[in-house]
């Protein structure tokens, strides 16, 4: 089972390293490489591959395209090759409250952005935290969910809290940490034990992978991929403290305050009538 | 126009002053220049090894052949198939997450993965451009150093090799640009190479341009740095045989 | 001095030496000539083993250099071999060219080699070029330092392959010059040629080759006045 994660997990960062590569090409090919989620039909899908070049223009297009980095369960991951997930499927209500047809792209986290401010898709959704810094290159949603950021450990190993983690540090021993590229967790635990204690990978799964080969003392990551890779891994554990609490938000173009206002009233809905509640329920299982 | 301006001087500001990023650029150049210049000497040390096993195979009588060369000949062959045969990136992972699989994850580590896994790949083109170059020098030059009583080895090392590396020199310039170039993947097992440090500030501050296009900038400094010394070898290499 | 016995060579089904026996005495000078094609050439380069015979003994005094494991490397330091092409080391100077076998060999330090280097320089005129590349010599040039570089390594016999074939004609005489200085000093030496001329006025015994053996041999008075086989007769009729 271990040796197909291996393996799954390298083909999946090649994949989405090409489709990050692809996207920064031209807009025309992003949509290639695309796994549509919700079965593209003929003619939107047509219309998609003229009209997406101008992603301003949301109203005309008849397509909503999504980017995100499909090896962050429960938020999105693939299930056969269509990406499903808490996102993936508010995402889909949304499209469906707007009238357009969703398109899922999946890329490297670190190129979502980049994607988002330079037009090749509409919005960036794959559990992300606004920040000061952040905002002042792109534009939140209203959040949609609360995202915990917790630290796995091995079964065995002696950090017990994340106080542990300071503690080993200052009586100079060397802890070594994980994290997903770009992810706010990168960010904080940069900031709060020092760029050389911490790894940063392509993926949580790569994190997770090191830290069960020993390569890492442990892993910060969001609270529901977390609890995922436990149940995936044996021998590793979430800490009963949490390392930061956070809100996640979509990421849109400052160039498209239109595309804003539409998904932020959307979103509004789906979270007054439940509908988002009840996205979170079906993926979150307690444990 | 005014905001382009405005949205640059953000862009210089987050991705060099805050927080001290330029940092993350300084520290990445060391790391990128030691991997590549580790594992070009690793790469060119193998590389020539395996050429001239090949070679001395290949330029074996039929009816005298060594076995023992033969064996050497079939290792070197089956390492120049898999290692040209797959992709640097899977290479890399299959260093650090199967055959390093237990390893700690510090800069050292990374760093000596890193050197091993561009050495030897960096190896197999050299051994074949080195071996091209063998190939390309007259037979004559061999059969004159034999016929004085040297043997096959000095032959090689005092008289071949010298000129087979002269005539691919420009083939090994374009190897080690593509080595410095390709050395940036090392992210995806978490080295913080230049490209993982704009990678870094773009996930921190959501910058793209202004990082990107620095290190873009770096590495095309570091290739032309390069073209110019390996310019100036060849040209004293050159002074030998035209004057 | 080299015996051969029953000396065959093979490129795949095509046999291009067909059971030769020869003898070459010390201080002979022995001429092969013949058509191209008619494995002279083939045959001057198993006597040191470049080629390796498909059947056959050589012996070169008194040691059976075919048998398996002869060091053949200390053979080949008592025959010098001139080229055609010269094959002077593109990447040495001329000094060094000289220079490089004698000392890798341990038949002389480095000053005892430039000495000797020098001194065989002079002996041909080319002093002036002890520092020179081969790319900056001319093809005579180029020859007479081969051959110097050649007997450097103080060689009991030299052979010579086709060495002013790939000359332009006014070059060839210079390079002769020096070939006829070291048969009147009593070197032994096999050459494989076409200058009839040279043939005529230094071989000491000429032997005429065909289709992979010795047709006929004899001193050169008898094989160019009076050739006893029709094959040498017709070769003749055409070359001179």
């Amino acid at each position: 089972m271990k040796k197909l994660i291996a393996l799954l997990l390298a083909m999946a960062m090649c994949f989405a390293l090409l489709t990050g590569c692809g996207s920064n090409n031209s807009a025309a090919e992003a949509n290639d490489d695309s796994n549509a989620s919700a079965a593209a039909e003929n003619e939107e899908a047509a219309a998609a591959e003229n009209t997406d070049a101008e992603a301003e223009n949301t109203d005309n297009d008849a397509v909503l395209t999504m980017g995100t980095n499909a090896a962050f369960p429960p938020y999105e991951f693939y299930d056969g090759d269509t990406i499903v997930g808490i996102d993936a499927e508010i995402a889909a209500a949304i499209a469906e409250k707007l009238g357009l047809e969703l398109q899922i792209v999946d890329m490297d986290f670190g190129s979502i952005i980049t994607a988002v401010q330079t037009g090749k898709i509409d919005m960036g959704m794959a559990g992300m935290t606004v920040t000061e810094e952040r905002l002042q290159n792109v534009n939140f949603s209203t959040t949609y969910a609360t995202g915990i950021q917790v630290v796995i450990v091995p079964e065995d190993s002696d950090i017990t809290s994340v106080d542990d983690i300071f503690a080993k540090l200052n009586a100079g021993e060397d802890v070594l940490i994980g994290c997903q590229e770009a992810t706010t967790g990168a960010i904080y635990a940069s900031g709060d034990f020092g760029d050389d204690h911490v790894t940063t990978y392509p993926n949580g799964a790569t994190a997770v992978q090191a830290l069960t080969q020993g390569k890492l003392d442990c892993v910060i990551i969001d609270n529901q991929p977390a609890i995922n890779f436990v149940a995936a891994n044996e021998g590793l554990k979430i800490l009963d403290t949490e390392y930061v609490t956070e809100d996640y938000a979509i990421a849109i173009s400052k160039d498209n305050e239109d595309l804003l206002n539409q998904i932020n009233a959307a979103l509004e809905e789906l979270i007054a009538d439940g509908t988002v509640q009840e996205i979170l329920d079906k993926y979150i299982v307690a444990g | 126009m005014e905001k382009m301006i405005e949205d640059l001087k953000l862009g210089f500001y987050q991705t060099f002053i805050l927080k001290d990023n330029y940092q993350y650029f300084v520290r990445g150049i060391g790391i990128t220049l030691q991997v590549t210049l580790f594992s070009l000497i690793f790469g060119l040390i193998l590389g020539v090894l395996v050429a001239i096993v090949r070679s001395a195979h290949d330029q074996q009588p039929e009816n005298r052949r060594n076995p023992i060369l033969g064996v050497f000949d079939v290792i070197a062959k089956i390492y120049l198939t898999v290692i040209r045969g797959t992709p640097t990136m899977v290479q890399l992972l299959i260093m650090w997450f199967v055959i390093w699989a237990g390893t700690r994850s510090s800069d050292t580590n990374l760093i000596r993965c890193a050197v091993l896994t561009f050495g030897i790949n960096s190896g197999a083109y050299v051994a074949e451009i080195v071996r091209s170059g063998i190939m390309s020098i007259d037979k004559g030059q061999m059969e004159a150093g034999r016929s004085l009583g040297l043997s096959y080895a000095q032959t090689m090392r005092r008289v071949i090799i010298p000129q087979a590396i002269k005539n691919v020199l420009p083939a090994l310039g374009n190897e080690m640009i593509t080595l410095l170039k390709e050395t940036s993947i090392v992210t995806v097992i978490g080295l913080k190479d230049l490209t993982k440090g704009a990678m870094i500030i773009q996930g921190n501050t959501y910058q793209a341009l202004v990082p990107y296009f620095a290190i873009a900038i770096i590495y095309l400094a570091m290739v032309l740095i390069l073209t110019w010394i390996m310019g100036k070898v060849e040209r004293r290499l050159r002074e030998s045989d035209l004057r | 001095m080299i015996y051969v016995n029953d000396l065959c060579k093979q490129f795949g089904d095509n046999k291009v030496l067909r059971n030769i026996t020869e003898h070459i005495e010390p201080g002979e000078k022995v001429v092969i000539i013949g058509p191209s094609g008619s494995g002279k050439s083939t045959f001057l380069r198993c006597l040191n083993l470049l080629e390796q015979p498909t059947a056959g003994t050589i012996t070169f005094d008194g040691q059976e250099i075919t048998a398996p494991h002869t060091d053949i490397n200390k053979v080949r330091q008592h025959m010098g071999m001139v080229f055609q092409h010269f094959n002077l080391f593109a990447n040495l100077t001329v000094k060094q060219n000289i220079t490089l076998a004698p000392v890798l060999t341990k038949l002389m330090t480095k000053q005892e080699a430039e000495a000797e280097a020098m001194r065989l320089l002079e002996r041909v005129n080319l002093a002036d070029k002890a520092d020179a590349y081969p790319a900056q010599l001319s093809g005579g040039q180029k020859q007479r330092i081969a051959i110097v570089r050649a007997l450097a390594m103080k060689p009991r016999v030299m052979l010579f392959d086709e060495p002013t074939s790939a000359l332009d004609p006014e070059m060839v005489g210079e390079v002769l010059e020096v070939m006829k200085e070291l048969a009147e000093d009593g070197m032994t030496m096999v050459v494989v040629t076409h200058e009839m001329g040279f043939a005529r006025e230094v071989a000491t015994r000429v032997l005429f080759m065909d289709g992979g053996g010795i047709i006929e041999q004899g001193t050169p008075a008898e094989i160019f006045t009076a050739p006893k086989e029709a094959r040498t007769k017709d070769f003749l009729s055409k070359v001179l």
